[in-house]
């Protein structure tokens, strides 16, 4: 009997066992897991943290999920090398797995500045359960909280600890928060909303030092000045988890290297989710977007792969992102801060909050952001990725009463369901 | 599965198929009542206006769902018998499903933070906007039986 194992226990590792199980009644499906819980939910930890839902609602996959679907769940079992040319998984207690393929879903994990004080408790990163339940612990004793960075994970834990009513700074090095995924316009409109709430944007500066003698109690900045905190979120991006690559013999960059098939360099050994790079026909290369519905459909790719399904190729990530703060919606998708040789269509109501950009290039879709009145943003996603040509309805594609009559013309969809 | 198909030509944008539904998916269930209510439902479905023809917009229940895999709430599952299933109670508003709709065919209400999405009438098992649809534009019939 074939045996998989997967590392990595949450959307692509998951999705990757189910797809498995569905086609395959016999296989044998591991997943490790180094973390304590079954599958849950991992971009709801925000919502949790904000007071928004309750635990319950984190669950992804309770654990008769794994056993109705005779999936090994191995908790706290982290994998410490792999080696290829023996099939095996040696997990850090020494104990050794074999398999006939290899999965890895192991994610990725926060980025921490190399700063003094980095580890002293009270700092969190803001990617599991455990970082969520242990800021909400702290809040009996918490009344200001400094934020390290202004990108989306930072913000949305800002945001759930205002609405915990905790006092919140955000220290921002760079002018513009939300930079990686927003343009200048849209992100200031953010910023607003964040500010008319409450929540404290630092530009221009850096933390230097967090203080406190075990526990965190301030943030020095490099400005001099310091902040007093108890809880310190470091919101600076992730990396993908590939220290099991090294000295594999898995060829990876920022992350592991992946073909349509999800496959790496060693045919056996696959990558999904966090931690892998795959081609995204936006930017025409291979790149890290590490989003949970590219997790999901990597990890469904991941299983067809295994299964012998050559004809489901992966059509590539794309960065895609929606968040709503206090009440303003955003979705933004591709480059959306474009360089030369690009277009931008706006509209644009100020007094309305309402902005929605796209960015073209050759009038084929590259980016947009939308602001408010967010409808109908997947109908240019999937022209962007389709590479459709839209010259004909160019300047309609901000409107905000566009919708899918307006790209009839264009004819890229297979019109199943009018006759 | 059955499916619901538009007659782009007959259509004549006059919308019955909207009021329609957001009378049926509010809780009253009665044009007059539902008016007055404050949590009446937005409508599934929208008519957009083309050059010769319209198109009512609803969720199309595809093979292919994109939504699901974006759903972090997991509010959405597909059954290939009964289409794409919306667990509501689970949707916390994260608008996921609308980034990646190939159609813009689910919408945000955000009086509730929950997204709205056309289940086919599941409670009686028949979908008003091709029963009431006065130009018979809306077809409800097995995807089998119709060749598009």
């Amino acid at each position: 009997m074939k045996r998989v194992i997967i590392i990595g226990n949450s959307a692509a590792g998951i999705s990757c066992a189910e797809a498995l199980r569905k086609k395959d009644k016999e296989i044998k499906i591991t997943i490790l897991s180094k973390e304590d819980y079954t599958g849950y939910n991992r971009c709801l930890i925000s919502y949790y943290l904000a007071g928004d839902i309750k635990e319950d609602k984190l669950v992804y996959k309770p654990k008769k999920f794994y056993s109705e679907n005779d999936i090994e769940l191995l908790l706290n079992k982290k994998a410490g090398r792999i080696e290829p040319k023996k099939n095996q998984v040696v997990l850090e207690d020494k104990t050794r797995l074999d398999y006939d393929y290899l999965v890895l879903a192991c994610g990725a994990s926060p980025k921490l500045p190399e700063i003094k004080g980095i580890h002293k408790k009270g700092v969190f990163g803001f990617r599991t359960i455990s970082d969520a339940k242990g800021m909400l612990e702290l809040l009996p004793i918490t009344q200001a909280a400094c934020v390290l960075g202004g990108g989306l994970i930072g913000l949305k834990a800002a945001y759930g600890l205002k609405k915990r009513k905790i006092e919140v700074k955000v220290i921002v090095k760079s002018p513009q928060i939300l930079s990686q995924i927003l343009d200048k316009e849209s992100a200031g409109m953010c910023k607003r909303r964040l500010v008319e709430n409450g929540i404290e944007i630092v530009s221009g500066s850096e933390a230097q030092e967090i203080i406190g003698e075990g526990d965190c109690k301030a943030v020095k900045l490099d400005s001099g000045k310091v902040i007093a905190s108890s809880i310190v979120v470091v919101g600076k991006g992730v990396k993908p988890n590939i220290e099991l690559a090294e000295d594999s013999g898995i060829k990876f960059e920022e992350g592991i290297l992946v073909d349509e098939y999800m496959r790496t360099n060693i045919p056996n050994i696959y990558a999904a989710g966090d931690i892998a790079q795959s081609y995204d026909p936006i930017l025409e290369k291979t790149a890290v977007n590490a989003l949970w519905p590219n997790a999901i459909e990597q990890g469904l790719i991941a299983a067809g792969s295994i299964l012998g399904e050559p004809n489901k190729k992966y059509p590539g990530s794309v960065g895609m992102n929606s968040v709503e703060f206090f009440g303003l919606p955003v979705i933004s998708f591709g480059i959306t801060r474009p360089q030369d040789g690009f277009e931008e269509i706006v509209f644009k109501d100020a007094q309305q909050d309402i902005y929605r950009k796209i960015v073209l290039k050759n009038n084929v879709v590259k980016g947009a952001v939308f602001v408010k009145r967010i409808e109908n943003i997947g109908i240019l996603l999937k022209l962007a990725r389709l590479k459709v040509d839209v010259s004909g309805i160019k300047d309609k594609l901000p409107r905000p009463d566009f919708n899918f009559a307006f790209t009839k013309d264009l004819q890229y969809d297979k019109e199943e369901v009018y006759i | 599965m059955k499916k619901l198909y538009y007659d782009a030509k007959k259509c004549t944008a006059c919308k019955t198929c909207e009021i329609v539904c957001a009378i049926g998916h509010s809780p009253s269930k009665d044009l007059y009542t539902a008016i007055l209510e404050d949590n009446a439902a937005l409508p599934s479905v929208r008519v957009y206006a083309g050059q010769d023809e319209n198109y009512p917009m609803a969720c199309r229940h595809c093979k292919d769902h994109p939504c699901v895999s974006a759903c972090i709430a997991s509010a959405l599952r597909y059954d290939p018998k009964e289409g794409l299933l919306f667990d509501k109670e689970k949707c916390v508003g994260c608008w996921m499903c609308i980034m990646v709709c190939p159609y813009g065919a689910v919408r945000p209400d955000f009086r509730d933070s929950k997204s709205v999405r056309c289940d086919l009438c599941a409670d009686i098992k028949d979908p008003r906007c091709a029963k009431n649809c006065p130009t018979k534009a809306i077809i409800y019939v097995e995807e089998k039986a119709i060749n598009v």
